[in-house]
C-alpha cells in the first residue's frame, strides 16, 4: 500500500518534470524568405560610402539570355539544383533571399567569440593580442567594443556599396532571374522582377568573407567554408547562373581593394597605446582637471583599452571635436556626490527589474558587444519592414558607421577627461557588472545606444519610440551596474544622439530611402 | 535497531560550489527512519577556495581572490511507513569574493524534495545487505541570478535525480556504501537573451548539463551507535557543457566536474530521541569548470517521534 502511494509521487513528479516544455536555444535567427516590399529600381543612383566615383568599378555587359552561353549556365544550374543534397537544401534555406542578415550573424558571433579579454601572465605583466601573431596567446583580436564597433561598419559599408554597384548595373543591363527565363525552374524564394545580374548575394558574400578574413585572421578556414556554402547556394536556390556570380564576385572584389585601403590608413593600429603614451595621456587629463582615471584590476592593467580609438578616422563627422561633450562635474561637487548618492542607492537595494536591466544590457566580455545588440534590432526590423538587400545593407551601414563614429566620440572624451571610475571614488564600492578598462566619462553604451537609435529611427519612424526607449534604458543600465555615474550616461546619450544625426543627414542626402 | 537514527550523508552534497545544492541533499545512505520518527536539523556550512578550473587548467585569479560559500539549511526528514522516508530542504547561501571589485549574491537557494526506499534488507554472511532507492526533485525557488557566476548561489534549473544504493553492514558495526545517481537537469532561465555557448545562442534560457553523481563511503558505528565516523568519496560528471573560455567567467551550460573526499562524524547526545550534532569535512581533490573547495560542515539535529507512536 504505501509502496503504491511512493510509486505514484515518483510518477506524478516524473510527468511534471517532463512535461515542463524546455525553451528553444536557437542558434540564429528564425526567419522566413519574404517578398521585398520595393525594388529600388534606381537604387543605383544612391550614394557609396568607401567609393567616391562607382564609374571606377567596371562590370563587364552580361550575354544575353539567349546566347548559348547563357543556356549552357543555366543547363547547369538546373543539373546542380536536380542533385542537391539534403545539407545543399538546409543551406538554400538557412541563407535566405537577404543573405547578409545571415553574415551579420557570423559577425556577430565572430565578435562573441573573440570578446576575451587577455589575462595576467604568472609573472603578473600583461600581453597584448598582436596582428602579427594571431595565435597568440593571447589570440588576436580582442574584439572589445570598438573593435567590433569597426569590424561591423567596415563589413556593413562593404556590403552597401557592393550592391548598390550591384544595383547600378542590374537595372542598366535589365538581365532577368533564371526563372523567368525557363518557366520549369522552380527557385527557393519568391519569384522577383530584382534583374539577377550581377548577383546581389555573391556580391555580399564576396565583401563579407573578405572583411571578416581581415578583421578574424584566426578565422579563415570557418569563413571561407561559409563563403562557398552561400555561392553555391545561389545556384541550389536557383535564382542566380554562374556569370550572375562571378560579376558579383567581381564587385564584391573591386569594393574590398577600396576597404582595405581605408582600413590601413583609418589610425586603428595605433589605438592601443604602449605605456608611455597611455601615463602621458593620463598626466595631461590630470594636470588639466586634476583627476585621473586607473584601472583598478589585479594585477594592474598598465594600459587602457586603446587610449587612441579617439583619433580613429571617423565616417561621417568631420572633426571629433565637434561632438566632444563639455567637462563632467568634478569629483568632490555638489552633482558629483548626487550621483554617487544615487549609485549607493542601488548598490544597497535593488529592484529586479532593474537587475535585468543591467544584465539584459550587460553585452559585456565574452558577448556581441553593444554594437551587436543594436545590429539585432536592426535585422528584427528589416524582416518585420521585408526590406530588400540594398535597403538592408543601407540600414546596417549607416547605423553601423554611426556607432563607430560613436565609439570615437566616446573615446575621445574618455581619454580627453580620463574620469574616474565608481569603484575608484567611493571607497569599498562593489558592483554587480565588472568595471571596464577604460574611463568612465562618457558611457560607452549610452553613445553607441543612442547614436543606433538615431539612425534606426530615421530607417523606422514606426518604431522610433521603442528605439529611444531602448537607447535610455541602456544607459541607465550601466548606473544600476555600478559602473558608471548618472552624469556619464546621460551625456553619453546626448553625445551618441548628435554623432548618429551626422549619419542621419547623410543618408538623407541621396533622397531615398 | 537498525534503523537506529537518521540524518547522514545529506550534507555531502552541499558543498557543490556553483552547481551546489541544485545536486541536491539526498541522503545517499542506507540508514532508515521507521514509521512516524522525525528528524528536523540545522545546518551550517563554510566553503572556501581560491584555485579554479578553467577547462582543466588549475587557475588562480585576483579579482576573486578567494571566494566564499556559506550556507544556511533547515532540514527535515519523515518517515512514513517503514519503507519510505521522505526529505526537504531550503537552504540560504551567501557568496563573497575577497579580490576584485565584484559583489556577492546571497539570497534562498533551491527547495529540495526528496523520497528514499528501501527495498531490500537481506541477512548475508555476519552482515546485512541493503537495497534502496532516492529520488530527489530540486528546484530554484528565490529569484537569483544563476547567469552570475563564480558568485550566483546555484544552477537556477530543475532537477530530478535517480539514485541506487547499495550497502552492507557487518554485525560488528562496519559499514560500506555505494551509490550512483543520475541527475536531468532543465533549463536555467537568465537576463540576457544571447550568449555564446560554442557559438550564438539567442535564448534566455540555458541549458544545464546533465551529470552523472558516484558516492562512496566507509562508515564506522561506534558507543552503542551513538557515533558514527565516515570516510567519503563523491564525484560530479556532467555528461555534455562547454568549458569556461579563457580568463572569462563560468556559465550555468558549462561542463561541471569534480572529485571530492571528506569525512563525517555524527553523535547522538542520548541514543535514538532527541539532539545530535554533525560535522564534516570535504575536500576537492580534481574538477573541471569548478573551484577547488574546501568545506567544513556543522549541524544540530532533533529527532523524535511524530506520529504512530503506538507501533514504536
Amino acid at each position: 500500500m504505501k509502496m503504491k502511494f511512493t510509486n505514484n509521487i515518483y510518477i506524478i513528479i516524473l510527468l511534471w518534470f517532463t512535461s515542463a516544455c524546455l525553451e528553444e536555444t536557437p542558434r540564429f535567427l528564425e526567419f522566413e524568405n519574404y517578398e521585398f516590399e520595393e525594388l529600388d529600381v534606381n537604387g543605383g543612383n544612391w550614394k557609396t560610402i568607401l567609393v567616391s566615383n562607382v564609374d571606377q568599378i567596371e562590370v563587364p555587359a552580361p550575354k544575353p539570355v539567349t546566347s548559348s552561353e547563357y543556356v549552357q549556365e543555366l543547363e547547369a544550374m538546373r543539373q546542380k539544383m536536380n542533385s542537391q543534397t539534403a545539407a545543399e537544401r538546409d543551406a538554400v534555406r538557412y541563407w535566405t533571399n537577404n543573405p547578409i542578415l545571415r553574415w551579420n550573424e557570423i559577425a556577430l558571433e565572430m565578435a562573441a567569440k573573440y570578446n576575451l579579454i587577455p589575462g595576467p601572465n604568472p609573472d603578473g605583466t600583461y600581453t597584448l593580442p598582436n596582428p602579427a601573431n594571431p595565435d597568440g596567446p593571447p589570440a588576436f583580436p580582442f574584439a572589445h567594443p570598438p573593435y567590433t564597433s569597426r569590424m561591423l561598419a567596415y563589413l556593413s559599408v562593404a556590403q552597401y556599396d557592393a550592391l548598390v554597384i550591384a544595383w547600378k548595373h542590374k537595372f542598366q543591363h535589365n538581365r532577368t532571374s533564371p526563372y523567368w527565363v525557363d518557366s520549369s525552374i522552380n527557385p527557393a524564394y519568391p519569384k522577383s522582377q530584382l534583374p539577377s545580374y550581377p548577383s546581389d548575394g555573391a556580391a555580399v558574400a564576396m565583401v563579407s568573407k573578405e572583411v571578416l578574413k581581415m578583421m578574424f585572421p584566426l578565422e579563415h578556414t570557418f569563413i571561407d567554408q561559409k563563403y562557398e556554402e552561400h555561392i553555391s547556394s545561389l545556384e541550389n536556390a536557383g535564382i542566380n547562373v554562374k556569370s550572375d556570380i562571378d560579376a558579383g564576385i567581381l564587385i564584391g572584389n573591386e569594393i574590398m581593394s577600396f576597404a582595405r585601403q581605408r582600413a590601413s590608413k583609418d589610425g586603428m593600429a595605433n589605438a592601443q597605446t604602449p605605456k608611455p603614451v597611455s601615463d602621458s595621456i593620463a598626466n595631461a587629463a590630470y594636470e588639466r582637471f586634476g583627476w585621473k582615471w586607473q584601472n583598478m584590476e589585479t594585477p594592474q592593467r598598465p594600459v587602457g583599452l586603446t587610449p587612441l580609438f579617439g583619433k580613429v578616422r571617423m565616417w561621417h563627422v568631420p572633426n571629433v571635436e565637434e561632438v566632444r561633450s563639455d567637462p563632467p562635474p568634478a569629483p568632490g561637487s555638489a552633482q558629483f556626490e548626487e550621483d554617487v548618492k544615487e549609485l549607493k542607492k542601488y548598490a544597497a537595494h535593488m529592484t529586479l527589474d532593474q537587475r535585468r536591466i543591467a544584465n539584459w544590457w550587460e553585452d559585456g566580455l565574452g558577448s556581441y558587444t553593444p554594437p551587436g545588440h543594436w545590429n539585432k534590432f536592426a535585422k528584427l526590423s528589416i524582416v518585420k519592414n521585408k526590406l530588400n538587400p540594398l535597403r538592408t545593407a543601407k540600414v546596417f551601414a549607416y547605423m553601423n558607421s554611426a556607432i563607430m563614429d560613436a565609439g570615437v566620440a566616446c573615446w575621445d572624451t574618455k581619454y580627453y577627461y580620463h574620469y574616474p571610475r565608481p569603484v575608484e571614488t567611493i571607497k569599498g564600492f562593489r558592483t554587480i557588472l565588472g568595471t571596464p578598462n577604460f574611463p568612465a566619462y562618457t558611457s560607452g553604451h549610452s553613445t553607441f545606444s543612442a547614436a543606433g537609435a538615431t539612425v534606426l529611427s530615421y530607417f523606422f519612424p514606426d518604431d522610433e519610440a521603442a528605439f529611444q526607449n531602448w537607447a535610455e534604458e541602456a544607459a541607465v543600465s550601466r548606473i544600476y551596474g555600478g559602473i558608471h555615474y548618472r552624469f556619464d550616461a546621460t551625456e553619453g546619450t546626448v553625445q551618441g544622439r548628435k554623432v548618429g544625426q551626422y549619419a542621419v543627414n547623410m543618408a538623407k542626402s541621396d533622397g531615398a530611402f | 535497531m537498525k534503523n537506529l537514527i537518521y540524518a547522514s550523508g545529506l550534507a555531502v552534497l552541499l558543498q557543490f560550489i556553483y552547481i551546489a545544492p541544485s545536486q541536491g541533499q539526498l541522503p545517499f545512505d542506507e540508514i532508515m527512519m521507521s514509521n512516524g520518527e522525525v528528524c528536523a536539523a540545522l545546518m551550517f556550512e563554510h566553503g572556501t577556495w581560491n584555485r579554479y578550473w578553467e577547462g582543466d587548467f588549475l587557475r588562480e585569479n585576483a579579482n576573486i581572490g578567494t571566494l566564499t560559500r556559506q550556507l544556511i539549511m533547515p532540514y527535515v526528514a519523515v518517515g512514513i511507513g517503514k519503507h519510505v522516508n521522505f526529505m526537504a530542504s531550503i537552504p540560504y547561501v551567501r557568496t563573497e569574493a575577497s579580490g576584485g571589485t565584484q559583489a556577492g549574491q546571497e539570497g534562498i537557494q533551491d527547495l529540495s524534495l526528496s523520497f528514499k526506499v528501501k527495498w531490500l534488507e537481506k541477512r548475508a554472511g555476519a552482515g546485512n545487505f541493503s537495497l534502496l532507492t532516492n529520488t530527489n526533485f530540486n528546484t530554484p525557488v528565490g529569484p537569483y541570478l544563476s547567469d552570475y557566476m563564480p558568485f550566483s548561489i546555484g544552477a537556477g534549473a530543475p532537477e530530478l535525480g535517480m539514485r541506487g544504493i547499495v550497502s552492507y553492514r557487518t554485525d560488528f558495526g562496519l559499514v560500506a556504501r555505494t551509490s550512483m545517481a543520475y541527475l536531468w537537469r532543465g533549463q536555467t532561465q537568465i537576463e540576457r537573451d544571447y550568449y555564446y555557448e560554442n557559438g550564438s545562442v539567442y535564448s534566455s534560457f540555458m541549458n544545464v548539463p546533465n551529470a552523472v553523481n558516484f558516492h562512496a563511503a566507509l562508515a564506522y558505528w561506534l558507543l552503542d551507535d551513538q557515533l558514527r565516523i565516515e570516510a567519503t568519496f563523491q564525484s560530479l560528471n556532467c555528461l555534455t557543457g562547454d568549458d569556461i573560455r579563457s580568463y572569462n567567467r563560468p556559465q550555468p551550460t558549462n561542463k561541471m566536474d569534480f572529485a571530492q573526499v571528506g569525512t563525517w562524524i555524527q553523535y547522538y547526545i542520548k541514543g535514538r530521541q532527541g539532539l545530535g550534532t554533525i560535522a564534516y569535512v570535504n575536500h576537492t581533490v580534481s574538477g573541471r569548470n569548478m573551484g577547488k573547495f574546501t568545506t567544513v560542515g556543522l549541524g544540530l539535529t532533533y529527532q523524535f517521534q511524530a506520529f504512530n507512536k503506538s507501533s514504536n
